[in-house]
């Protein structure tokens, strides 16, 4: 076992925050190549038109998912060790719910906002603030809020643990669900971009 | 065959791919459930000897008074025996349901029992499936009756004792017990444990039990 790195203490705070902010720089990069600066984009996946935007998170999800179970099989990575958050499950269907309605309206979601500004979008630019202040606004008014936030606390939990069923069982539904979901959405795109052209053209 | 994968798209190459993991997953289960149990004698045999792997009744009273929150405590008595008392905020685990409790490894974890023994077995058990940071109360719970609940002044006691002994009684006042200073008469009846809710400084802060109201500085 070498992995979590931190964890294990190979390397600092310091050492920590200057790794974050490379992986930071990548995960931007890899964001605006995908076509993700642009609102257009981003809002195409809501009218099935383009759903690069679903297919890429689900991509990053797969490799994630199967990178850390097999690491974890050849006893390179410490499972146990990997930080999962706690589970509060109303407070973040709400939160969820409030995320993706901006989503919808401002045609971006955090981490694609600040790639678009910092491309030079104007949108994306008033997104980023529009979400600054919101931060502002939501510290601000946390204590009423706050039992709200804690409201449904599940703890430290994972599918496995919740369906009592093997991670390798949830794995397999998992690749079996993206597997799907790819070859399905692509009919869906071809679809709507047919009937887009019947309709508008 | 060859001939077959280079008709495929590189969409459909990737599916393939990552179907083939996905069923390889299937037949592995559980990734981290094999790894069994590792002993390094030599570190055990260390940890014991420098007795680095303690922690005294004062220093944790002294936690609990502070409020903190970055360990956790484990009971490992009965669950009658932990019903009737526990030390505030312990979480009453048995030996044998110890590794499916759900503790991770990096956390601090204080084993206790009645006197030791339950614990230091218990602390064995962790330190081979490689938790790091498991610690004894030393003493066990009769050393934090004792000291912490009912602490006894000493007969004729030094300006110094006696200054210590009221640092301890307002310790004792605090977790509900009783000092002993002289006042109680012999054949008095035994005293009753207090009951182990903590009086009101200290449920502002941590929750006792651990409970979720705490939330790491963590991730995203």
């Amino acid at each position: 076992m070498i992995a979590p790195f931190y964890k294990y203490g190979l390397f600092g705070d310091f050492t920590s925050l200057i790794i974050a902010f490379l992986i930071g720089i990548g995960f931007g990069f890899f964001l605006e190549r995908a076509g993700f600066g642009n609102a257009r984009t981003l809002a195409a996946q809501f009218y099935f038109t383009d759903l690069r935007v679903f297919k890429v998170m689900f991509t990053a999800i797969l490799t994630a998912m199967l990178g850390i179970f097999y690491l974890s099989w050849i006893g390179l990575l410490d499972l146990s060790l990997i930080y999962v958050s706690d589970t509060y499950l109303l407070p973040q269907i709400a939160g969820g719910l409030i995320l993706g309605a901006g989503f919808v309206i401002g045609g971006y979601c955090p981490g694609t906002s600040a790639v678009s500004a910092s491309t030079g979008r104007i949108d994306g630019a008033v997104y980023l603030l529009g979400m600054i202040a919101g931060l502002v606004v939501f510290a601000e008014c946390f204590p009423l809020v706050e039992s709200f936030y804690n409201a449904t606390p599940m703890g430290r939990i994972t599918l496995p643990e919740l369906f009592q069923v093997p991670y390798g069982l949830l794995v397999f539904l998992i690749v079996i669900m993206a597997v799907g979901a790819f070859a399905g959405g692509s009919w869906v795109e071809k679809r709507m971009a047919t009937r887009k052209g019947a309709t508008h053209t | 065959m060859k001939n077959f994968w280079s008709t495929l798209t590189l969409n459909v190459r990737l599916g393939l791919v990552v179907g083939l993991l996905g069923l390889g997953a299937l037949f592995i289960g559980n990734p981290s459930g094999t790894s069994g149990v590792t002993i390094d004698p030599q570190e055990l045999a260390r940890i014991v000897q420098t007795e680095t792997d303690h922690v005294s009744v004062e220093t944790l009273a002294d936690w609990i008074i502070q409020g903190k929150a970055d360990y956790r405590l484990i009971d490992l008595r009965s669950d009658t025996a932990f019903v009737q008392y526990h030390i505030p905020g312990a979480e009453n685990v048995q030996l044998t349901a110890l590794s499916g409790y759900g503790l991770l490894r990096n956390e601090k974890i204080i084993l206790y029992s009645d006197g030791g023994i339950h614990s230091a077995q218990a602390w064995f058990l962790l330190k081979a499936r490689e938790y790091r940071g498991v610690y004894l109360l030393l003493g066990g719970l009769e050393e934090w009756k004792e000291k912490i609940l009912f602490p006894a002044v000493p007969a004729n006691p030094t300006p110094d004792q006696a200054a210590a002994f009221e640092k301890r009684k307002q310790v004792s006042t605090f977790f509900g017990g009783m000092p002993l200073d002289g006042t109680r008469q012999e054949g008095e009846p035994a005293i009753a444990m207090p009951n182990p809710v903590l009086p009101a400084p200290q449920a502002a802060g941590a929750a006792p039990g651990g409970g979720p109201a705490k939330k790491k500085k963590e991730g995203c």
